[in-house]
């Protein structure tokens, strides 16, 4: 039966809260929803009330700075023979946003960004990239993207100036202006210095920066980058990250990534995958109260002072219990589990827990809030039954 | 267009600045001093490059495939191939300028050749004649084309360059067996049309100095049939 999907952003089959909607006023958007419902169950005859949506589907679409979304993936699937590694991934990210594609190995990840490249079709489902489908339009959608791959594969014989020129060339930069491209691309990336070294003479980090540089190249609007602080050193990833958060500006950017607390840092929003699942899609504030198991205070207090202490601070509302730790060099630890994990309402527990001590004359020597990071938030996804089950599934 | 020619560009360029590229010129180099020294410059012998131009023709055979080995099997190995494959260039774009970069360094490597010509000039009586001489570096450069577009194709389907170069290489003999052995065992009916599928009487047609247009169209017609399968196979690759 073939379903006419309603001409807003659909999350498909997803649990998750819907993102927010696009303005439907812009006519690219509504013909480019309208293509997109219709696509839906492409292989059925559409019934008759369609055509019309149809024909208007057909009308040539061109990318639009208005487009609502740079990347909107919508329920993308991929078999690899009988092995189903991607069921139904949606989600969409607009200009200006950096989105982590979160999950552990074999997730999904690769797959799905091998997909919005067009490295392969996705078997079934829609990706496009500023408007223009990556199936229809191929050509013209891989104009949109700049795209690190994993381990940043160059060619080691060429130098940096020369393999830019060269991608600068593939990717139709007008030769007038070439040079500036390749000179805003070096200095956004600090390669001016190594510009006339051979590829293969540079470090990890270097050679990281010079696939960087190539992506981003062409202005593209959706740079895609997998897993690109991997194997650099901690410097190398700080400069890395700045280097994201530059291009962001005027690009749509998705980067996949083991490394949490760099997702935490770099991205506005993640889109957790696992078993070729999306189990969860927000800003890292909003996964951390939607997903975090709790939120809990840290307090440390004189020894003498413990009892006194956690009885005040189990008195305190909002506090779900108190629990005891170490003494080390004559300072107990505490750690009180809250009953909410809201940033703000944190902040508010911690003042009523300092009043709650001030009260009965304790001074703490550490009273600080113990958040959970977006790593206790994705093993507790990759725990939920949710999780769970997608793993057997797959 | 824009894109083969820069593929082409960068193509070229890599075979001179890697050691493999410079290997396979220096062996292809020596091999053919081997033989113009000598067989053509043997006292006594007529002044003409025929027998240089039949000895390198057998020279090209395991050296093309050297040439044509790395064009996809390398990209796909290191990875370089997924930049390549997601920017805006066509999948024949992309296969033709890999093609074309070849032919260009299968040309420019023949080029030093023409040195033994102006050497023949110089120690015989009478200068070798333009005709033949024209006509001898089509039999190389036109069956070297065709031998590239199926390397072409073999370096398409493989991540292995070894196995591309063998691929080739069994391949061209295996063909040139057919050719051989063809009108002997073939039927009597095959037989007009294995003589005429038959490279090896062409390429023995320009090596007597015949210059015919049906055989030039010959040969390039017949490396397009592999260019399309290498497309296609790219094409393949990219629908997963």
């Amino acid at each position: 039966m073939t379903q006419i999907a309603p001409p807003q952003f659909d999350r498909g089959k997803q649990r998750n809260p819907p993102a927010p909607s696009p303005t439907p006023a812009h006519p690219s958007v509504l013909r480019r929803n309208f293509r997109a419902a219709v696509v839906f169950d492409a292989a059925e005859t559409p019934p008759a009330e369609l055509l019309l949506i149809s024909s208007l589907s057909r009308l040539p679409l061109q990318p639009s700075e208005n487009a609502a979304f740079m990347l909107d993936v919508r329920d993308i699937h991929k078999w690899y023979g009988p092995f189903h590694a991607v069921r139904g991934v949606s989600f969409a990210a607009k200009r200006g946003e950096v989105v982590g594609l979160l999950g552990p190995n074999g997730a999904g990840k690769t797959t799905s960004i091998r997909m919005i490249t067009g490295v392969f079709p996705p078997s079934r489902g829609t990706i496009s990239i500023d408007g223009l489908s990556i199936r229809t339009d191929p050509e013209a959608s891989r104009r949109h993207i700049g795209y690190l791959p994993e381990s940043a594969p160059l060619y080691p014989e060429m130098s940096v100036m020369g393999y830019l020129s060269y991608r600068a060339k593939l990717f139709g930069v007008a030769s007038a202006d070439r040079s500036t491209a390749i000179e805003r691309a070096l200095s956004l990336t600090s390669l001016e210095e190594v510009r006339r070294k051979r590829i293969s003479a540079l470090s990890k980090g270097f050679r990281q920066r010079v696939g960087l540089a190539a992506a981003a190249l062409h202005r593209p609007g959706l740079l895609v980058l997998d897993e690109p602080a991997n194997g650099l050193d901690p410097t190398q990833i700080r400069q890395m990250r700045e280097t994201i958060r530059a291009l962001a500006k005027d690009s749509c950017v998705l980067l996949s990534s083991h490394i949490l607390s760099e997702v935490e840092l770099t991205c506005d929003r993640v889109v957790v995958i696992a078993a070729g699942r999306v189990l969860a899609d927000g800003t890292p504030a909003e996964l951390r109260e939607r997903h975090a198991p709790e939120s809990a205070i840290l307090i440390e207090v004189a020894e003498s002072e413990g009892t006194a202490a956690t009885i005040a601070v189990r008195s305190t509302p909002g506090v779900a219990d108190v629990e005891s730790g170490k003494v080390e060099n004559g300072w107990r630890s505490l750690r009180a589990r809250l009953r909410t994990t809201k940033e703000s309402s944190v902040a508010e527990q911690l003042a009523a827990v300092a009043r709650s001590l001030h009260d009965v004359g304790v001074i703490p020597r550490i009273l600080a809030p113990d958040a959970p990071g977006l790593e206790r938030v994705f093993h507790s996804l990759l725990e939920s039954p949710d999780a769970i089950d997608s793993e057997r599934a797959a | 267009m824009s894109a083969t020619l820069t593929i082409a560009r960068r193509e070229l360029s890599s075979y001179f600045r890697l050691p493999v590229g410079w290997f396979t010129i220096a062996l292809f180099l020596f091999l053919c001093g081997c033989v113009f020294g000598l067989v053509v410059l043997a006292p006594g012998r007529v002044a003409s490059l025929r027998a240089f131009f039949g000895g390198a023709g057998w020279i090209l055979l395991p050296v093309v495939p050297a040439i044509s080995m790395r064009l996809f099997s390398e990209e796909m190995r290191s990875g370089t191939i997924e930049p390549l494959i997601t920017s805006p260039a066509r999948e024949f774009s992309i296969v033709l300028g890999k093609f074309f970069g070849a032919a260009a360094m299968l040309a420019l490597m023949l080029l030093p050749t023409l040195l033994y010509a102006g050497v023949l000039a110089r120690v015989s009586a009478r200068p070798p004649e333009l005709g033949p001489l024209i006509a001898g570096y089509l039999s190389l450069l036109l069956p070297g084309i065709f031998y590239l577009s199926i390397g072409t194709l073999c370096s398409a389907l493989t991540n292995n360059q070894t196995l591309a170069f063998l691929a080739t290489l069994f391949i061209l003999l295996a063909l040139m067996l057919s050719a051989a052995l063809g009108p002997a065992v073939a039927p009597t009916m095959l037989q007009p049309a294995l003589a005429w599928l038959s490279f090896d009487s062409r390429i023995q047609d320009f090596a007597k100095g015949v210059i015919d247009f049906r055989h030039i169209v010959f040969f390039l017609a017949a490396s397009v049939l592999p260019i399309l399968l290498a497309g296609t196979a790219l094409r393949a690759r990219r629908l997963g």
